[in-house]
């Protein structure tokens, strides 16, 4: 795209009252020597830099090891550091918002698991990176908890009628993460492999993993999205 | 506990203009403004540097959110609240906070 073919978009002109306490807290705390500058920028390109790569190596890794996956489900917090992902990370304390029990919820033929944030947005971003902007929207937020199936289906995943759906509200204090089923058709495959099938939306539980598709490979016309 | 005088000065300080007009289901029909991500990222900060305990936020979020900030939308209580807790704790005072939003306020409407 050319400078030319860039169409300018207006943002909200109008300067937010908070936008401003914001910036006055946050310059009066460096000021004080709370914390730097620095700081700051150290931590805000930490969160906005975590991928669901994490989630995807903790499915995979409880695929192939029974032990692992116990874990895994007894105490998603401790098991997470297999996979380098420390819920303590990166202050030493948390961060508020993923703030302190991460629960992974497996899924079974009979029981499908999703998750939502009827109150605003919080998601397991350690082991999921950033929430796209659908699992933001009022539309997912409020139709998730009254209409599960009625959602799903508009993801193009439709249940069968003896499928229970849980819908896992999140909150401050507890985060959680869907584990998929491993799909047929992936026996042998290494935990590399698995893991690249194990997409965002699958941990999500909007979507199933599927031996065929991964994150990575783009819908185009030439591939389909398939492998 | 909040004491009188800082819950009455911050509330002074935002004005009527940024209270909330929703009394139910608050926030489900916005998505979130940049400062928000940058305002988590001085919650955080606070917290790893000993100022603030994230913990210790997050109750007093609940506990003044839900009383003396009532009238202020959901997702505004963490900027609120920190500045709060630092005027109760003498680590910022009212008049320079006040000061300090007058020159962001003429900055950020300058470009």
């Amino acid at each position: 795209m050319t400078t030319a073919e860039h169409t300018h978009v207006e943002g909200p002109t109008e300067v937010s009252e908070f936008e401003v306490l914001e910036l006055a807290v946050r310059e009066l705390a460096i000021q004080h020597g709370l914390f730097s500058a620095e700081d700051h920028r150290r931590f805000s390109e930490w969160a906005e830099s975590r991928t669901p790569a994490k989630g995807a190596q903790l499915v995979a890794k409880a695929w192939l090891d029974p032990a692992f996956k116990e874990e895994l489900l007894s105490n998603g917090t401790e098991a997470s550091k297999a996979v380098g992902v420390d819920w303590l990370d990166p202050t030493g304390k948390g961060t508020p918002s993923d703030y302190t029990y991460f629960y992974v919820l497996e899924n079974t033929p009979k029981v499908h698991n999703t998750i939502v944030c009827t109150l605003c947005s919080c998601y397991p971003r350690p082991v999921l990176g950033m929430s796209p902007d659908w699992y933001r929207t009022p539309n997912y937020r409020r139709r998730m908890v009254r209409r599960p199936r009625e959602v799903l289906a508009e993801f193009g995943l439709h249940l069968p009628p003896d499928v229970e759906v849980r819908v896992h509200d999140s909150n401050q204090k507890s985060r959680f993460m869907v584990m998929p089923m491993r799909p047929e058709g992936t026996d042998g495959w290494t935990e590399e492999q698995l893991a690249s099938i194990v997409t965002r939306d699958t941990m999500i539980g909007v979507a199933l993993p599927n031996p065929e598709w991964t994150a990575e490979n783009p819908p185009n016309a030439k591939t389909g999205g398939r492998r | 506990m909040s004491g009188t005088k800082t819950d009455n000065a911050l509330i002074e300080i935002m004005g009527t203009e940024a209270r909330r007009t929703d009394h139910s289901l608050p926030e489900l029909d916005r998505t979130p403004d940049p400062w928000e991500s940058s305002m988590q990222a001085t919650c955080e900060c606070l917290s790893w540097r000993g100022t603030l305990d994230n913990l210790e936020r997050r109750q007093a979020e609940d506990r003044l959110g839900e009383t003396v900030y009532a009238d202020y939308p959901v997702e505004t209580r963490s900027a609120l609240v920190v500045a709060h807790l630092l005027i109760e704790q003498g680590i910022l005072d009212e008049q320079e906070l006040r000061s300090k939003m007058r020159q962001v306020r003429s900055r950020l409407e300058d470009v």
